[in-house]
């Protein structure tokens, strides 16, 4: 019943769901391990918190388990499908912290609290990553999504727009819309991000 | 104004690569999780899938005495045949046909050719008292 998992890396997310589905245990292993960092890296950009993104990137694989026998082929990308499911489970957790108050103590230009200290004593790169996650917690939950699956995930305009159900123009005015804000949110950390002297 | 934009968006892109530089691996613990839950959803699809035994037909309830007897024989028309031939039998030993008569007494005429009369069946009086 279990097949090595190099002997289902050639197989596509599809064609192993399918065989997930029949029972097969090597199916389960090979997706797991292909498919959860995926996962994990969209909702840990798109939350900012690694606990979080671990509960949801589990919740999310937990749904394609549990669909897999009704997957219909052809119908969609298992990629694609999970990113939607994972981004809108970081959506709506996104949504309660607001509901609670938490987005409050960070309002348009105001620095990061103790939470999230700015590590100055770290390297460049980290203080950049650190920078980009803080500002990314500022944007419009939809703006956030399509900035973090164009520009960190690398997904292509038409794959955000079946990730996020909407026209690939939509996508372009969202990414482009968030750019700019993150652009204005980092203005005032240009020279300390070593982006420019002039900042 | 499209300088600035250029600008910034070589910054946001050096921002960018700064936080793809910082994977997010998933441990080790996540991924036992992750594959705990999908062989759990396996284990339960296999055992929904698992045929149940075919249900039983009720079965009715046996019933004894002349209900049972009835049952098993095919129920009252049946009785009615059975009692039309059980008196037309005992008709027939009491009263029997006339033909049926000469049949009867042809073949016993022809097969057996001994006495049957009653003298013949009678043990002879005077040898019982000769054997005293």
């Amino acid at each position: 019943m279990t097949m090595p998992f190099d002997a289902d890396s050639e197989l596509t997310d599809e064609a192993l769901l399918a065989l997930y589905a029949s029972g097969n245990r090597g199916a389960a292993r090979t997706l797991t391990l292909r498919l959860t960092p995926r996962v994990l890296s969209l909702s840990a950009r798109m939350l900012g918190d690694r606990s979080e993104a671990e509960d949801v990137a589990q919740e999310a694989m937990l749904r394609l388990w549990k669909i897999a026998p009704e997957w219909r082929t052809g119908e969609a990308q298992v990629s694609t499908w999970l990113y939607r499911v994972a981004s809108n489970l970081c959506t709506d957790r996104l949504r309660r912290r607001r509901g609670v108050g938490l987005d409050d103590a960070f309002g348009e230009g105001v620095e990061p609290t103790d939470e999230q200290p700015r590590v100055e004593e770290r390297m460049q790169t980290t203080q950049r990553a650190t920078a980009l996650r803080e500002a990314l917690a500022e944007l419009p939950e939809r703006q956030r999504q399509a900035v973090v699956l164009r520009h960190l995930e690398g997904l292509s305009n038409p794959e955000i727009a079946a990730v996020m159900e909407i026209g690939v123009e939509a996508v372009e005015s969202l990414t482009a819309r968030g750019k700019r804000a993150l652009s204005a949110l980092l203005k005032g950390r240009r020279a300390e991000l070593g982006l420019s002297d002039d900042g | 104004m499209a300088e600035f934009e250029k600008q910034s968006e070589q910054e946001l892109e050096a921002l960018f690569k700064a936080l793809r530089d910082e994977p997010e691996e998933p441990s080790s613990d996540l991924l036992a999780r992750v594959l705990a839950d999908a062989y759990e959803a396996q284990d339960v699809r296999t055992a929904e899938a698992v045929p149940e035994p075919a249900p039983v037909a009720p079965q009715p309830a046996r019933r004894g005495g002349i209900r049972g007897l009835l049952d098993m024989i095919g129920g009252w028309p049946a009785v009615a045949g059975l009692a039309t031939a059980t008196v037309a039998g005992i008709w027939i030993g009491y009263n029997p046909p006339a033909a049926l008569d000469d049949l009867t007494l042809s073949v016993m005429e022809s097969s057996y050719s001994y006495d049957t009369s009653l003298g013949s069946m009678l043990p002879v009086y005077s040898e019982l008292l000769a054997e005293g």
